[in-house]
């Protein structure tokens, strides 16, 4: 698997876009600069809506108005957080592959899908009944806090990809060699066991 | 007025070197600065955007500005307290750099302008403001706090 991920990195790093991308100061900051903004957006509404679940925001307007007049600003957001992410991946794809801020982003990632998918289906279900509450019911209130918690998560560990902590070039634990997908080392580390 | 020497305490006070000695606390606060910069942000475009008739039009103007106003106030407080820790560690740096200062400059208009200009004008009723007074008053408001957010993320290019 580590190996798969970082043949295909290498072979994105070989493209000449990726490295035009990379050494372009003012493109790669500017696609950066708009990943970073789009948090107000994406975010921003996310935020929102998981507040009004939790019941601190809103509280005279039915929650499925919030969640529905702000689906389509939130997704949007959501595009332009995927495309300039993906730009950024692809400018910068070996390290980024090996990067276990990386890895765990793309985790937490999932899972806060999960919890989108899972949280939609369960408010389209019940709505009705809680709709104009002040506090919604508690797994629904449980649903925004884990959703609120996986998303600060997803840009917390977005930012720390920028240090260099544990970067492969690093004296490194095997376990985080392995968990990071630093092939070479992980293999120089055995052979020399 | 000269800063310098408000820099220079700054860069040698001990909140400077909490944030220089310690590197994940710096890149924790960090975080929490990115996390107020979401809800700030949100809380001024959801606003705005009900202001230019965009989003949740079919939501009172004034519950949509008195819900966001506030939580703008605690995004607001989030980012300024981390900013604050944050700016300690990298004081010499910030005061020779050139979009810090925008930054800086936007960020006092910016507040000026919520607490002294939007907020006590859409205490108003609504329906009785000048349609392209409100359409201006929320396209200022969103050009200001993105200036603000664009120029902060300058200050770590330049």
């Amino acid at each position: 698997m580590n190996e798969l991920l970082l043949a295909l990195a290498r072979w994105l790093d070989s493209h000449s876009l990726s490295t035009q991308l990379h050494e372009s100061f003012y493109m790669y900051n500017w696609v950066e600069s708009t990943h970073v903004l789009t948090l107000m957006l994406f975010l921003g509404m996310l935020i929102i809506i998981d507040l009004r679940m939790l019941g601190w925001i809103f509280p005279t307007v039915p929650a499925s108005h919030i969640a529905e007049r702000l689906d389509k600003p939130m997704l949007i957001g959501m595009a332009i957080m995927f495309i300039t992410g993906f730009a950024l991946y692809y400018a910068i794809p070996e390290r980024t592959t090996q990067s276990i801020w990386f890895r765990i982003k793309v985790v937490l990632l999932i899972a806060a899908s999960i919890n989108a998918i899972l949280f939609r289906a369960r408010m389209r279900d019940s709505s009705a009944s809680w709709d104009t509450d002040l506090k919604p019911p508690n797994n629904i209130r449980f649903a925004a806090a884990a959703s609120l918690t996986l998303w600060a998560g997803v840009v917390i560990t977005g930012r720390t990809i920028a240090y260099d902590w544990f970067d492969c070039h690093k004296e490194l634990p095997a376990f985080m060699y392995w968990a990071a997908g630093c092939v070479d080392q992980l293999a120089a580390s055995r052979g020399v066991e | 007025m000269e800063t310098l020497p408000f820099f220079e305490w700054l860069d040698t006070s001990l909140l400077a070197s909490i944030a220089k000695s310690n590197g994940g606390v710096f890149a924790v606060v960090q975080m929490f600065h990115l996390l107020g910069m979401a809800m700030l942000g949100g809380m001024v475009l959801l606003g705005d955007l009900r202001l230019l008739g965009i989003l949740m039009r079919d939501i009172p103007s004034a519950t949509v500005i008195d819900n966001t106003h506030r939580w703008f106030g605690y995004g607001l407080a989030l980012t300024l307290i981390s900013g604050i820790f944050m700016a300690s560690a990298v004081a010499m740096k910030l005061y020779y750099n050139e979009a810090f200062w925008a930054k800086m400059t936007g960020l006092g208009i910016g507040i000026l302008f919520v607490y002294c200009v939007r907020r006590p004008l859409l205490s108003f009723e609504h329906s009785s403001i000048n349609p392209w007074a409100m359409r201006c008053l929320a396209g200022t408001s969103m050009v200001l706090w993105f200036t603000v957010a664009a120029s902060g993320r300058w200050i770590g290019f330049s």
